[in-house]
């Protein structure tokens, strides 16, 4: 069994702290929105925007280890054999077949992945920031003379949150689909991801 | 006859403007009414069973107990309870003590009896506790 | 000869006697004018307009200042609407109107002498100069006419009520500055007792604690009215027929020239007061769209003195079985019906109801059309909306009544209460007699009919301040079914939310759910096989 070391240091820090950080502001979000009642909404905002200015300052230093390590391109999208992954989910899964993409140092994500990836960061995160910015600072954008409808903005913003929630259900039950349930957990925490391109004692 | 009226006037004057100087004091009665309510009737309600309101004396009433100075019975003073040392001891959970904590005793002894003398029972503005 | 040894000898004598008290008084340092010392002031007076020639012969042109004010007057024209206001002319669902009533209105009139038409408003020495500048707590005026009482007199007169005698003298030596007691001697009384009102003003703010108003705590800032009211030229800003209902300015600062309101939160405090707590920021960017008091006033009527929130005229002339006029009150001793005023509804701590409002105000005034079929009249409608951009959510005391109407000219009326006379209500408990001659004395039209009809009026509250620490939380506003649950017009997190995106984020997250379940559902089966 070939084993490589996928999640840098640093890449396993980024993405456990924004987990806790996306959960953390789902919860506080969602109550802030009046779905239910948990901290009182006076906490649940001070915890949402503490949240939100953490994962902001998270994001500037993950976006500069991007670009700086070149990682960036991990996320660039390919319909290579993407047909061959949506047909695993479908079916082969279902089979015991094991995943037809082959993790690499260079490619660490199928396309399937890579594309909702991608969808995260060009989609959802811009419509978070950009809409959770202007919910903070509301009343300057107006001052500035952009006047934009409260209710509008807070729209936009539980969109995104609607989405985030989404990819998080969906993200949470992937990781189950390695070639044990855990192995891609494990990977995310220890950086070491087993391939099973070995045929070995798991295939029936 | 006018020229008695006169002399007496005049003494009674004098003697008139030596008391009012010899105290040398003009009573506040709002700094009395402050004191009285955060202090004496704030303790006594809490510790000493009920509400002390000025109209449940008349002026010759109060005139008499400030007079004879005599706090619980006899057990100690009124004007233990209007000193600097007493405002000192409580200043740090008393708002009234702290804000008057460097006023003279005579002082705030007379603001406290001229606030008392005009809310009597037949006081010029009766004070009860609301 | 002989005179002039006496005088000498008594001079001697109180000479001495001066230099004989050690003690010198101490110099005054809250005034430059010790007003004891003055000969004017060393006499007796027989009346209040004496002790007023004395006050203008020095303060020679405060009379004419005074005369120029609603405090005299009784009458201004809002200069948006041009409606007439004032004491004068409007009607409320208190104790109606003014009018042929002033005997007993006018008791709080800074004048004396205003019992009718006939009174002389450019008279100097019928302005009261001592009810507002008293220190002693010691004056007082009688009904009808507002003079203050030289010798102990009954009033009102057959009452059997005494009022002891006052010394003028001694009072007029003492004035100084207007005080809390002063303004609230009229202020805390209005409607007829203390508290009855406006809710947020009431005998306990003579002397409040912290908890009751945060800048007059006698113990704490102290604020007198006019710290906030100035006065400038005997005229005190800040009323309520031409209130500010949104000051987006800044705080004032000395030297710089500040037309705006003075007595507004913005005139000290600026547009941005929160400096410290959690989100200062957040609660910063609340005040373009909720007043200070908002937040900061919970509750009003919290002196442990209860306002009138209810008062059904329609109820009043009920008597007893033997033809007497009857008192009722509650368990805490408040007067709950009264058959020279009917049925009343009084509370404390009352949470405030919430609207918009830019500042504009505009009466009913008699003559105006109302009709049982409108709904409930509104005495004073408030302008304003969330979009005008003028407005801020304003708590309010709103004061809901029944008061007699004309069912035939429809308008409302003003009624005859007060008087020892054969039409007034309050003697005679006959609504045609006495609304006859209270529309007469306005010269007004009356058909002879009397219905009642439910009114509202809002005073927008401002007074009783709390500590920051008991100001409203966010929950409070920020839910379903909150303080501010009845505003329109903007968005609060919290209580709304775009119904369409909640129903299809929920069905896709919900959607996300059942379809991993599903395939992991399938994943355990198959691998089972």
């Amino acid at each position: 069994m070939e084993r490589i070391y996928i999640f840098t240091r640093f890449e396993r820090f980024w993405h456990w702290t924004q987990a806790l950080l996306i959960i953390a502001m789902l919860i506080t979000g969602f109550e802030i929105h009046g779905t239910y009642k948990l901290f009182g909404f006076e906490k649940a905002d001070q915890l949402h925007v503490y949240a939100a200015w953490a994962l902001i300052t998270l994001w500037v230093f993950a976006i500069f280890w991007h670009f700086t390590t070149g990682e960036w391109r991990q996320y660039l999208p390919s319909f290579k054999k993407i047909d061959v992954v949506i047909r695993h989910y479908a079916w082969g899964i279902f089979q015991g077949e094991p995943h037809p993409f082959k993790m690499t140092r260079a490619r660490k994500h199928n396309p399937l992945q890579a594309f909702a990836y991608l969808g995260v960061k060009i989609l959802i995160n811009p419509l978070i920031w950009i809409s959770g910015l202007a919910y903070l600072y509301y009343n300057e954008l107006e001052a500035a003379g952009v006047a934009l409808n409260l209710g509008t903005i807070a729209m936009l913003h539980t969109i995104g949150a609607f989405m985030m929630l989404c990819f998080l259900i969906a993200h949470v039950y992937l990781i189950t689909t390695g070639h044990t349930v855990t192995a891609h957990l494990k990977a995310m925490i220890t950086g070491w991801e087993e391939d099973d391109a070995e045929p070995d004692k798991q295939t029936p | 006859m006018k020229v008695h009226r006169l002399v007496s006037t005049l003494i009674a004057c004098g003697l008139l403007c030596a008391s009012t100087l010899a105290s040398a004091y003009d009573a506040d009665w709002k700094r009395g009414r402050i004191y009285y309510r955060s202090v004496c009737t704030a303790c006594h309600a809490a510790q000493a069973g009920g509400s002390i309101a000025p109209s449940t004396m008349t002026k010759a009433e109060w005139g008499a107990y400030l007079q004879k100075d005599k706090h619980a019975k006899g057990k100690d003073s009124v004007k233990q309870y209007v000193s600097k040392s007493y405002r000192a001891s409580i200043r740090s959970q008393n708002k009234a003590a702290d804000k008057f904590a460097d006023l003279p005793d005579e002082e705030l002894f007379e603001d406290l009896k001229a606030f008392l003398i005009k809310g009597a029972k037949d006081g010029d503005a009766p004070a009860s506790c609301s | 000869m002989k005179i002039s040894h006496l005088g000498l000898l008594a001079s001697l004598l109180f000479a001495g006697i001066v230099q004989a008290a050690d003690a010198p008084a101490p110099t005054k340092l809250n005034t430059t004018a010790d007003h004891s010392k003055f000969k004017e002031l060393q006499r007796e007076f027989t009346s209040g307009p004496e002790v007023t020639k004395a006050c203008l012969t020095c303060h020679t042109e405060a009379a004419l200042q005074i005369h120029r004010t609603k405090h005299w007057t009784w009458e201004l024209v809002n200069p948006l609407n041009q409606q007439r206001l004032g004491k004068k002319n409007v009607i409320n669902n208190y104790c109606l109107s003014s009018g042929t009533n002033l005997g007993a209105c006018a008791t709080c009139h800074v004048g004396y002498g205003w019992t009718d038409a006939s009174f002389d408003f450019k008279s100097q020495e019928n302005v009261d100069c001592l009810v507002c500048h008293d220190t002693s707590g010691n004056y007082k005026k009688l009904q009808g006419g507002g003079q203050p009482p030289v010798k102990d007199t009954e009033n009102p007169p057959g009452s059997g009520k005494i009022v002891k005698a006052i010394d003028l003298a001694a009072i007029a030596q003492k004035v100084g500055k207007t005080s809390r007691d002063t303004c609230g001697a009229c202020h805390f009384f209005g409607g007829g007792g203390d508290g009855v009102k406006h809710g947020d003003m009431d005998s306990s703010l003579a002397s409040p604690e912290k908890s009751v108003d945060v800048h007059m705590d006698a113990t704490g800032l102290d604020f007198t009215c006019s710290t906030c009211h100035k006065a400038p030229a005997h005229d005190v800003v800040g009323s309520r027929y031409t209130p500010t209902g949104k000051d987006a300015g800044d705080a004032h600062i000395r030297g710089k020239v500040n037309k705006s309101n003075p007595a507004t939160c913005q005139s000290c405090h600026g547009q941005t007061p929160h400096k410290a707590g959690a989100q200062p920021a957040k609660l910063n960017q609340h005040s373009d769209k909720v007043a200070c008091q908002t937040c900061h006033i919970p509750q009003f009527a919290r002196g442990g003195v209860p306002t009138k929130m209810n008062w059904d005229w329609s109820a009043a002339g009920k008597l007893s079985p033997e033809g007497k006029p009857m008192l009722k009150k509650d368990a805490h001793g408040h007067v709950i019906y009264d058959s020279k005023k009917g049925d009343f509804v009084v509370a404390e701590n009352v949470t405030p109801e919430y609207a918009w409002f830019n500042g504009e105000v505009t009466y009913t005034l008699l003559g105006d059309k109302v009709d049982k079929a409108d709904g409930i009249t509104q005495i004073n409608a408030l302008g304003g909306n969330a979009s005008d951009g003028r407005s801020l959510i304003w708590p309010m005391k709103v004061m809901r009544g029944s008061q007699p109407f004309d069912p035939v000219n429809k308008t409302l009326l003003k009624a005859h209460l007060a008087g020892n006379d054969d039409t007034a209500f309050w003697k005679n408990f006959n609504w045609e007699k006495a609304i006859e001659t209270g529309m007469k004395d306005a010269n007004a039209p009356f058909s002879g009919k009397v219905d009642f009809l439910k009114t509202e009026m809002y005073w927008p509250i401002t007074h009783m301040v709390a500590p920051k620490e008991k100001a409203v939380g966010c929950n409070e506003c920020h839910a379903t079914g909150g303080r501010l649950d009845k505003i329109q017009g903007v968005y609060i997190p919290g209580r709304d939310a775009n119904q369409l995106v909640n129903l299809i984020g929920w069905l896709a997250a919900g959607g996300t759910l059942a379809g991993v379940m599903l395939h992991a559902l399938v994943r355990i089966v198959r691998r089972k096989n």
